[in-house]
């Protein structure tokens, strides 16, 4: 928007590849003009696709909590509905997450990665008997879960982790580990052998060289980095 | 095996960082306090029993901590088996020789001089 109020054209650079029609993908300019209401991102993607609806992405809450909207913006992964049309860099380009296979336009397919998601098992495994009430936590023991829970497995982190770019099959990835630690760390769980058996691998969880990219693009905020060195931690504990 | 991969190698990798280091710290410190440094120096702790010893032990911890360094280099980017067993035998092939060749050398100076 100018200094007078009158809404300005923004230019948006889109990589679009459908797989029925083209041989390899290509970048699309775009021209587009935010209206009043339109202060992020996704609202100006979603004005686009009244324009050309070939345009394809992923959306839904559009509040950063379902996670869908995650690309490549302007070179970083984050969510089109956390990323304020101000301040960003013209011609806007996005890109499909980096690393993953492209279904179509921005739209990867995710099936690896919740596939490393299944493999940790995120539920809680607890076979004692169950108490007539809830499995109470000491509030001590439900703060460790701060920062681990509110994970949304949008895969900015992992499709931001060079580590996961080159063992995407193997390496169970910073969300995946984020997750596997916020089962590790909860007091209610007895598994916290087998889960750390499964991670002592050379490549689930020995990929990572702590480059940090996963804790630099989270957009909640999180650090599956320090998350993976308390797994690592953890390991020590139990092997000595 | 199980020593090379996953926890323990990582655990490795720390401790013969933690050896370097001191070597290092040691050598920083030798530099700089005591008279100048000179060939007969150099000599004289090498061809001492405990100087001896300490050099095989800090090659045996460089080739243990480069071991694990460039294995994961080779496991990030060389993904096809065969090449991947060929690089990764090579690699191991001179760091082994590498210490050999160190613990060889500083044995000879007790064999000759004994």
């Amino acid at each position: 928007m100018s200094a007078d109020g009158e809404e300005e054209d923004m230019r948006i650079s889109i990589y679009r590849f459908n797989p029925e029609t083209d041989a390899k993908p290509r970048m699309q300019d775009y021209d587009v003009t935010p209206e009043a209401g339109d202060k992020k991102l996704l609202d100006a993607l979603m004005r686009l696709k009244t324009v050309d609806d070939s345009l394809s992405f992923r959306r839904s809450c559009r509040e950063g909590v379902c996670g869908s909207d995650a690309m490549n913006i302007n070179g970083r992964n984050g969510l089109a509905c956390l990323t304020s049309l101000a301040g960003l860099k013209e011609p806007v380009v996005l890109r499909p997450l980096p690393g993953f296979p492209v279904i179509r336009d921005l739209i990867v397919d995710m099936t690896q990665f919740f596939a490393h998601y299944h493999a940790i098992k995120p539920y809680l495994i607890n076979d004692e008997l169950a108490p007539e009430h809830e499995r109470l936590q000491t509030p001590q023991e439900r703060d460790r879960l701060n920062g681990l829970y509110e994970c949304i497995l949008c895969a900015c982190c992992s499709a931001f982790c060079p580590s996961y770019w080159w063992n995407p099959d193997k390496f169970v990835g910073p969300a995946g580990l984020l997750q596997a630690y916020r089962f590790i760390s909860d007091s209610r769980d007895t598994a916290t052998a087998e889960r750390l058996a499964y991670l002592d691998d050379v490549y689930r969880l020995y990929r990572c060289r702590t480059i940090m990219n996963c804790t630099e693009v989270c957009p909640k905020g999180l650090s599956p980095s320090h998350a993976i060195e308390r797994i690592r931690l953890a390991l020590v504990r139990e092997s000595s | 095996m199980r020593l090379f991969l996953g926890q323990r190698a990582w655990m490795l990798q720390r401790a013969t960082a933690v050896v370097l280091l001191i070597f290092l710290a040691a050598a920083a410190a030798m530099l700089l306090a005591g008279p100048r440094l000179s060939y007969e120096r150099w000599h004289a702790l090498a061809t001492s029993p405990h100087g001896a010893v300490l050099i095989v032990v800090l090659f045996a911890a460089l080739a243990l901590h480069g071991w694990i360094g460039i294995r994961d280099i080779v496991l990030d980017y060389i993904h096809p088996p065969a090449g991947r067993l060929l690089l990764l035998g090579l690699i191991a092939l001179v760091l082994i020789a590498i210490v050999i060749r160190v613990a060889l050398t500083m044995a000879a100076h007790f064999t000759t001089a004994g």
